[in-house]
């Protein structure tokens, strides 16, 4: 159903006003008491993919909660929004992540889960004063959390009983990674259940960012996940380029291009290696890190940064590239892609390796679905959706033409699945490089946003589907910035992976998963 | 078989010297005083407070810079340049003490614990970078641990979040004597670009005593290995 249709139906479902806004997202106004109805109609009749709830301040104790769902068939957005003065209706029942949304905003904005059985805070640590809801205005940009002295402590899902018992691990691990606790709970040697809590890396980013200018905030953004920097900055110049309503030249758009799939690579050689140290095969492993490394110091050698920071920037490029160092680029790349390719034929010709990595840390099909996977890791378990076919941005429509879909869900399949997106980042950027015809000049003009807007973008990160939601408001800053990022909902699959797998086999699993904390944090 | 025609026919690819000066590497920013009018523009584009003009002269604090670079393209008279001297580690005021403690004890073997409380993640990625065959940092006899226990002391990257505050006090605790504390990135100085959120109340040096700090955004696996070296070596 076209977008326009679709505005009208929801009119008949129970809405009492839609509006289209920059050509494909619609925003669609109903009450506490159908909005339950009408995401259960939705989800349904009409087979919306739920991808998220915010809420944002309207004036003082009005809160606006908006649920967000894509048709990825057509390529809108829908917003389903509800005013309510302290509780949000728990939409637990129909979506069975929609809990972590729910949480997430009563940690934040102080309102109350009407109905759901998960209540318990994830952003909000025990050590938190009482009664402070930092994302609502009357919370001032310059005040500070208080430390708590009394500490109740949180509530684990644990099994008793003689056989089972329980293995909490971290929040700091063993080894060069970021903080996050994990709590098995094993029968013999199997895993029975595992609960992830995160939130330790909370910093506030959306409060920071809701105080700064809007010609800095691109900052900001590459510093929410550093291993995503560029999809990061697209994401910024995506939205504001949709508020502006103003568009860049195709050759800056081919270079973005490069950027990204060149930030893939750096990522992936480092996911794929990280799978062969898990196993034990340390050849490929070393190999693979290093040729990471090339990449990163070409990235240096392009940009300035080897994480490509403070390149893209909405409206134009910050950097002066000549069509020489691009042929470098591929040039090297060429060469490098040789190697790549022998050493992980390498891996996938050694019996050991297999041995481990196939049918381990299945999540099917219908439960990836349902955990709102996203990324490689919900490719690997056949949903065939990725956010540069579904909704191309710079020059994907031409070069993304099939997404990589693999069957079973496991370890394997997810170690393939970023092999064959490693392989197309090649060759987009080569397909890239041959289409920029002239040098790249830096350009940087003002931005000057306009008070009221609001849009969504979204983009593919190395980790899946990135979604922000942007409301402009005074002296050329946001007044809310959501960000739903595929870390968010995709830790959950990695507890449905490792369910009746044995507890070494857990550092393999997560390595083929490799979320990221600070993101999910945020 | 395959790996050893693949290791005859690429040979090795542990470089020499990692401390050798990359051209392409982002470092310190020096003002040419002759040129520079005093303007105030590159103050203002500075969003971690690292520039700062102070009654006749630009100064800069490397150790608050994100190397943005913003100050640089803003300049009107181009007085600000960008060198590649990625060498920033400093010690603070224990750092000599400390210094002479570790080659006396470790005889310039250290084994080091990472732990994370709040950063981008980009520390992080470059410490791991560091273990890789191009840099090989294990050559220099300095070791990532599993556990505080097993450390002569901390890396910590990232700017103090509330969360993390127990986790890392209670690292401290079990570390080891002489307890080292080696503080990695912008904003473990002073919270960087984080320092206005709420979640960020100290910074790490109110909490625990460091010894060194090695800024950067995120610092290069060589300005790390240089500020690791630095710590190590006595400059008897």
């Amino acid at each position: 159903m076209n977008i326009n249709d679709f505005k009208d139906e929801l009119m008949t479902v129970g809405c009492s006003e839609s509006k289209i806004l920059n050509d494909n997202e619609i925003y669609s106004n109903c009450t506490q008491f159908n909005v339950q109805a009408i995401s259960l109609l939705l989800k349904k009749k009409y087979k919306l993919k739920f991808i998220g709830e915010f809420c944002y301040e309207v004036d003082s104790s009005k809160f606006m909660i908006n649920i967000l769902f894509t048709n990825s068939k057509n390529g809108y957005f829908i917003t389903l929004r509800y005013i309510s003065e302290d509780i949000i209706v728990s939409l637990q029942d129909v979506f069975e992540q929609a809990n972590l949304f729910e949480r997430e905003i009563s940690d934040l904005f102080g309102l109350k889960i009407n109905g759901g059985k998960e209540t318990r805070h994830i952003v909000k640590h025990e050590i938190w004063e009482d009664g402070v809801y930092p994302l609502r205005k009357d919370f001032e940009i310059d005040r500070k959390i208080n430390e708590k002295f009394e500490i109740n402590n949180y509530k684990f899902k644990q099994i008793i009983g003689d056989e089972g018992f329980q293995i909490p691990v971290g929040p700091i691990h063993a080894g060069i990674i970021e903080p996050g606790h994990f709590r098995f709970s094993v029968i013999g040697e199997e895993i029975e259940n595992l609960e992830i809590r995160l939130g330790y890396k909370h910093r506030g980013i959306e409060k920071i960012a809701e105080n700064m200018d809007a010609n800095k905030l691109n900052l900001l953004f590459e510093r929410i996940a550093c291993e995503s920097s560029v999809a990061y900055s697209v994401l910024y110049a995506q939205l504001v380029e949709k508020l502006l309503k103003e568009t860049v030249n195709p050759d800056i758009k081919s270079f973005r291009v490069i950027l990204l799939e060149l930030e893939r690579i750096h990522n992936f050689l480092a996911d794929i290696a990280g799978i062969c140290t898990d196993v034990g095969f340390s050849y490929p492993s070393k190999k693979l890190n290093y040729m990471s490394e090339i990449i990163k110091q070409l990235c240096e050698n392009l940009t300035g940064s080897r994480y490509m920071r403070n390149t893209v920037i909405p409206l134009g490029i910050n950097i002066d590239v000549d069509k020489e160092k691009l042929l470098y680029v591929k040039d090297t790349l060429e060469n490098l892609l040789v190697r790549i390719k022998y050493i992980i034929g390498i891996t996938l010709e050694s019996f050991t390796f297999l041995d481990r990595v196939e049918n381990t840390g299945i999540v099917k099909m219908k439960k990836a679905k349902k955990l709102m996977l996203t990324g490689a890791v919900a490719r690997a378990s056949g949903l065939n959706y990725d956010v540069r076919k579904s909704f191309p941005y710079e020059t994907y429509s031409k070069l993304k033409i099939e997404n990589n879909t693999e069957e079973i869900g496991g370890v394997f399949e997810r170690y393939k699945v970023k092999i064959a997106e490693l392989y197309d980042a090649f060759t987009f950027i080569y397909k890239s490089i041959d289409s920029i015809s002239n040098d790249i000049k830096r350009d940087r003009p003002v931005i000057r946003l306009k008070n009221g807007t609001e849009g969504i973008a979204i983009v593919e990160t190395v980790k899946g589907e990135l979604i922000v939601y942007g409301k402009v408001g005074e002296n050329n800053n946001f007044d809310r910035l959501y960000f739903k990022t595929p870390s968010f909902t995709n830790w959950q699959g990695l507890s449905e992976a490792v369910l009746d797998e044995i507890v070494p086999d857990f550092p393999l699993c997560n390595k083929s998963f490799n979320m990221s904390y600070s993101e999910n944090d945020r | 078989m395959k790996f050893i025609f693949d290791r005859i026919k690429n040979g090795k690819e542990t470089i020499k010297n990692p401390l050798e000066s990359n051209s392409n590497s982002y470092g310190k920013i020096i003002v040419d005083t002759s040129t520079c009018n005093l303007c105030g523009i590159c103050e203002k584009e500075c969003i971690s407070g690292a520039l700062k003009i102070n009654i006749n002269k630009v100064e800069i604090d490397h150790s608050k810079c994100l190397f943005c670079k913003d100050c640089i393209n803003s300049c009107p008279k181009s007085s600000l340049k960008m060198t590649n001297d990625y060498k920033l580690s400093y010690f603070e005021e224990l750092g000599n003490e400390v210094r002479e403690l570790v080659y006396k004890k470790f005889n310039r073997s250290l084994s080091l614990r990472a732990v994370d409380v709040g950063s981008c993640n980009g520390c992080f990625l470059e410490l791991s970078a560091l273990n890789n065959t191009y840099y090989d940092l294990s050559r220099y006899g300095v070791h990532m641990v599993a556990s505080p226990r097993h450390a002569d002391g901390l890396i910590i990257s990232g700017a103090l979040s509330i969360n993390m505050k127990e986790a890392v006090l209670k690292a401290y605790e079990a570390t080891a004597e002489p307890k080292i504390i080696i503080v990695l990135g912008a904003c473990g100085v002073d919270g960087g670009i984080y320092k206005k959120g709420y979640a960020v109340n100290e910074n790490i040096s109110d909490i625990i005593p460091v010894d060194m700090f090695i800024p950067g955004c995120p610092p290069s696996p060589s300005a790390i290995l240089e500020g690791i070296l630095k710590l190590m070596k006595s400059n008897k």
